[in-house]
């Protein structure tokens, strides 16, 4: 029987895969080791000339050196690739940090970012965003909310006022905005309203002739103080996280009663005034013609405190300085 | 507001409860706690002594040595203060003991004479400032006892926020009465009834005005004005109270005591009946502060045959005024409205804590109690001789009892409350009531003004029941997945330019009169009558003046020129387009962009801008808005737009004019622009229809045209638009070389058929047909034939 010397042939292939310069090398071998003309070929000639017993012996034999032949190259042909690129990127080390370093703010302004934080929150629950004018008249103002003329936020040291006779004026509260969209809108009301609201302030570290206002009033048949508990525990959980406790304290407003302060549990264990709110005063709901099926509930909170305790802000008068340095960072 | 642990325990028995949980009660009642402190002795062990003897220090004229029985033992010390005679009780401050801020005493050779230690001031045991020297103490004390059980010296002080719809809890007792449904307590009865020993001399009539419902007098005769006992003032300086005499600290403890406010007159400078009236305009009045104050009619005031001798509720009169030589009193106890009190207080700026209780509203029943309290306390301290109480009450107030239907509390709260805690809790807060199977009726007690309806009933068994007890619940709003129309463009325009190197600015509202005029002069300012300075007079009629401001702040300050943009209102004097009364208001948006902008990279450090990237960002945001040339003031002659969207003004942009940017001292030039946010929908910006994908390769040419200088390219696009209009196509300029003489402008075409593959003939075809109708149309030529068809 003849007998080809297959480990030669064998230490040949590896001797020649380890010479391999460039990955079209591989076609070329695999060519001459398995194809047409090579030496395992002529073999397999020759098998006809055989018995039919030593015919299928060395016929698997040589079945198996071909297949190795080709495991061999596919093997090394895919080494020599990994290699080739692995070496490749190993020659690309860039160093990251020279440009993680820089500001990557979205240049948003944080007080419309904490905005549209607050507004989508409500949106989720189904509340639509309404508008007031900021230029308003006392009557929306104060009147309409329940403020007659002798209270004292009415004084002129406080408000802004746009005319001798005091018909107009900064509003002071978003609230404004309520009886606005209750004069234009029938009930039933789920709606937010930021925006800005102004005091006779200087700015400076903790006062703003000018800040922003979240206002939110639900009127609907059948809501309770029940549902605005949910409602705004819902939102403070949503701003501040799952974990945050919160509690209501009795407070006053003219325009709601009951009244409540929601207070949050800051993590050094203090609680923090975040928004007032209550149901809805029935005047108030009697002054824009609603019947007295609806009844509901408002809240307002101050974008500048949640921003100021979100992102520890220091000063309110950061906000209104637009400073790049300070404008970066959010 | 503050009050103290020991003061509350004269009306419930607290001592044994603890702070935290009357703390946690407080704020459950709804009285914010701004503070809280624990008080102990600033001092230690001080001892009550008895001065035996006093005389002569050899060798100090300042000084003298007294001879001090503090009941186990007698000392010799030496004092410095002359305050005192042989008999005075006093605190005493033996050998190792301490005496304010941890200052040690021991003995001490003082020029020679050894003195045992030191007797006390109301200062050295940090009590209160008083600086007339050594602390007195009534006689009755027992010597050698330890001075700080002598009076609540270990107490717990809060100070709290009270409402202004409460005035009833503006003293101890109305705490107290809160406190005590909280606690389950029942409130003491502290007013002990009076046995008056001479007549009053002086009439009272409250005259016939609706404002003073009660004037209450009581005469007191010859009492001496003193120092008042150490617990009142020890409780009275904790509160924040100044300590003064006998008479002003018993009107000052009555007030925080129970909330009714008096007034003492000197009764022997009153002539006749003391009537009440409200003042003529520029009569006068000279009040305790020494002021002439000019008054008004509406301010009510106090007078007796002569002359006026107080501004109700507000400050006595000067020439009233009680003094050293006062032997006999009239205590003034009165109830006037709370509208006029305000005007008057807040009129002439004078606050006091007896105005603040008026403009509250204080009980109406309650004068009488408070002259009883006041000589309660005077006759636990001196023998004094009183007359009765001289009342002139009208009896002007009356609440009628309101009846609700039962069910509205649960309508209103979301819970059923329990019959038992409903009556539990009006019984304790003193509100009559009957609680019936269907129905509720009450009456509000005299020192409620906040219980008029049934949803002040409602809100205070709210309050009584806890707010953190009731459940909570989610209700959902409107099922619209939307948050409207001014939303929308507020974040559809911030995201656009956020995204494009634009930074987002909040500025104030308010400017000085030039910038209106340099922008916007057409337009008449809003100005605030009662402005914070000149600088904030006017409310803004455009945003450009702070978008520069910013630009050059932060360029100066920080060496950095970037975009800047503001989404605010502007104003004007014009009517309002939607409401009455008020100015017209427009939701605006300003755009800033220089001319040499910071590159946020490490490669490039400036990017120039021009007009048209400008435009661009104009165009990215309104994609179908147009642009039409008008000079506007502040503005590049050329470079100054109207930007138009269907034929509607959306607002304006340009250059800002060579002049003005001259006159801020600007380097560079600026772009600026605005646009009115309330001049177009949301959906127009989102209006337009999908154009299809052809499936057939494209073709390209680039051509370059020789042009004329005041030639717009967008003509020609349109021209050519037009011609391949059966076509997808993408044209665009990319190249403008301008020199003296020439000016070229290099077109891209690529389009593609609907139909099929172009040959290379259609193609040239195509190429021919442009050009021969853009040279016609336009009087223009072709450079160079550089086309590529592919």
């Amino acid at each position: 029987m003849p007998e080809l010397n297959f480990d030669k042939v064998l230490a040949s292939l590896k001797l020649r895969l380890d010479e391999v310069v460039d990955e079209s090398e591989f076609d070329e071998i695999l060519k001459e080791y398995a194809g047409k003309e090579s030496l395992l070929s002529a073999e397999r000639k020759n098998l006809s000339n055989l018995s039919n017993e030593d015919k299928k012996v060395y016929g698997e034999t040589l079945n198996n050196v071909n297949k190795s032949i080709v495991t061999n190259i596919k093997k090394a042909k895919e080494e020599f690739i990994n290699n080739k690129y692995a070496s490749l990127e190993d020659k690309e080390n860039e160093d990251i940090t020279i440009d993680w370093i820089t500001n990557t703010g979205t240049h948003r302004h944080i007080l419309s970012q904490v905005m549209d934080e607050v507004v989508n929150i409500f949106a989720s629950i189904g509340y639509k965003v309404a508008y007031g004018p900021e230029v308003e008249t006392s009557w929306h103002n104060f009147d309409a909310l329940n403020t007659p003329d002798w209270h004292p936020a009415r004084y002129e040291s406080d408000t802004l006022y746009t005319d001798n006779d005091l018909e107009t004026l900064l509003r002071t509260q978003t609230s404004t905005v309520q009886i606005r969209h209750m004069e234009e809108n029938d009930p039933p009301v789920y709606i937010v309203a930021p925006g800005r609201v102004f005091r006779s302030d200087q700015l400076d570290a903790t006062h703003s002739p000018v800040f922003h206002q979240l206002e939110g009033l639900a009127v609907d048949k059948n809501l309770k103080f029940t549902d605005l508990k949910g409602t705004l525990e819902y939102f403070v959980k949503q701003f501040f996280g799952e974990d945050i406790e919160t509690k209501f304290i009795p407070h006053f407003f003219p325009f709601t009663e009951p009244s409540a302060e929601v207070l949050v549990k800051w993590k050094n264990g203090e609680w923090l005034e975040i928004l007032g709110c209550g149901m809805v005063d029935p005047n108030v709901l009697n002054h824009v013609g609603y019947s007295d099926e609806y009844q509901g509930f408002a809240w307002g909170v101050g974008i500048e405190r949640l921003a100021m305790l979100k992102y520890q802000v220091d000063h309110i008068k950061n906000f209104y300085d637009n400073d790049l340095r300070f404008l970066e960072q959010f | 507001m503050k009050i103290l642990k020991s003061w509350l325990n004269d009306w419930i028995d607290i001592e044994t409860i603890s702070t935290d949980d009357i703390s946690e009660a407080l704020e459950s009642l709804g009285f914010e706690i701004e503070s809280r402190t624990d008080k102990t002795p600033n001092y230690k062990n001080i001892t009550v002594g008895k001065v035996l003897e006093i005389y002569e220090h050899p060798n100090a004229d300042k000084v003298r040595v007294t001879k001090v029985d503090v009941g186990s033992k007698i000392y010799e010390i030496v004092c410095g203060a002359w305050n005192f005679d042989v008999g005075a009780v006093v605190p005493v401050a033996l050998p190792k003991s301490e005496i304010k801020d941890g200052f040690k005493i021991d003995k001490r050779d003082i020029r020679g004479v050894e003195s045992n230690g030191m007797i006390c001031s109301a200062s050295e045991l940090d009590l209160w400032d008083d600086h007339a020297g050594i602390l007195k103490l009534s006689d009755e004390t027992k010597l050698g006892s330890d001075f700080s059980k002598i009076y609540n010296s270990t107490d717990t002080l809060w100070e709290i926020g009270v409402t202004p719809n409460r005035g009833d809890c503006m003293s101890h007792l109305g705490i107290a009465r809160e406190l005590s449904n909280y606690f389950n307590l029942t409130l003491k009865e502290n007013s002990q009834a009076l046995k008056s020993n001479i007549e009053s001399v002086i009439k009272v009539n409250s005259g016939k005005i609706k404002a003073c419902n009660s004037y209450q007098s009581i005469e007191i005769e010859n009492f001496t004005l003193s120092d008042s006992n150490l617990n009142i003032r020890y409780r009275l300086s904790s509160i924040g109270v100044r300590v003064i005499n006998n008479v002003v600290d018993y009107t000052n403890y009555v007030l925080h005591d129970i909330g009714q406010p008096l007034h003492a007159f000197d009764r022997d400078k009153l002539f006749g009946t003391i009537s009440v009236r409200f003042a003529k305009d520029n009569e006068n009045l000279k009040t305790l502060d020494e002021q002439e104050r000019k008054l008004t009619s509406e301010d009510l005031i106090i007078t007796d045959n002569d002359k006026p001798i107080a501004l109700a509720g507000v400050m006595g009169g000067y020439d009233t005024e009680v003094t050293d030589t006062t032997t006999n009193l009239l205590i003034e106890s009165a109830y006037f409205d709370k509208v006029s009190i305000m005007k008057t207080s807040r009129r002439l700026n004078l606050i006091s804590d007896a105005s603040i209780r008026f403009e509250r509203g204080i009980d109406f029943n309650l004068q009488k109690q408070g002259l009883q309290r006041f000589v309660n306390l005077f006759e636990n301290d001196q023998e004094i001789n009183y007359s009765s109480i001289i009342d002139s009450s009208k009896n002007g107030i009356s609440y009628d009892s309101i009846s609700f239907d039962k069910n509205e509390i649960e309508q209103i709260l979301g819970v059923e409350l329990d019959d038992n805690f409903i009556r539990n809790t009006l019984i304790k807060l003193q509100i009559e009531s009957e609680v019936s199977d269907k129905k509720i009726k009450f009456e509000s007690p005299s020192w409620r003004y906040d219980l008029e309806r049934p949803i002040d009933l409602i809100e205070e068994l709210a309050k009584h029941y806890g707010f953190n007890n009731f459940e909570s619940t989610l209700p959902i709003g409107n099922n619209l997945n939307s948050t409207g129309d001014y939303w929308d463009k507020r974040i559809y325009l911030s995201e656009k330019l956020s995204s494009t190197n634009f930074y987002e600015i909040q500025t104030l509202s308010f400017t000085d009169s030039l910038s209106n005029e340099l922008f916007t002069p057409e337009k008449k300012s809003v100005s605030v009558i009662n402005p914070i300075d000149q600088t904030q007079e006017n409310l803004r009629t455009n945003l450009l003046t702070s978008l520069i401001n910013t630009y050059k702040f932060n360029l100066e300050s920080n060496g950095k020129s970037h975009r800047y943009y503001e989404i605010n209102n502007v104003y004007d004097d014009s009517k309002h387009k939607k409401f009455k009364m008020i100015p017209n208001q427009e939701y605006s948006l300003g755009l800033l962009i220089p001319e040499n902008e910071t590159v946020e990279d490490r490669k490039g450090k400036t990017k120039t801008n021009n007009i048209n990237t400008l435009a661009n960002v104009i165009k990215n945001l309104f994609p179908f808005s147009e642009l039409e040339h008008l000079t506007r003031p502040g503005f590049h002659k050329n470079y100054s737009y109207l930007i138009k969207l269907d034929n509607k003004i959306l607002g304006f942009m340009g250059k800002l004019s060579y002049k003005i940017q001259s006159e801020l001292e600007l380097h560079d030039s600026l772009y600026i622009a605005q646009i009115n946010t309330e001049n177009f929908n949301f959906d127009q910006l989102k209006d337009f229809t999908y154009k299809p994908l052809s499936a057939y390769p494209f073709i390209k040419f680039d051509l370059s045209f020789s042009v004329p200088n005041d030639f717009q390219a967008s003509d020609l696009i349109n021209c050519i638009e037009s011609i391949l209009s059966d076509n997808e196509n993408n044209i665009s300029i990319f190249d403008n070389f301008t020199n003296e003489k020439t000016r070229n402008l290099g077109i891209r075409i690529v389009t593609r058929s609907y139909e099929k593959t172009y040959t290379e003939t259609e193609s040239t075809e195509i190429l021919e047909m442009i050009v021969k109708e853009a040279e016609s149309k336009f009087k223009i030529k072709l450079n160079k034939k550089d086309e590529n068809a592919t």
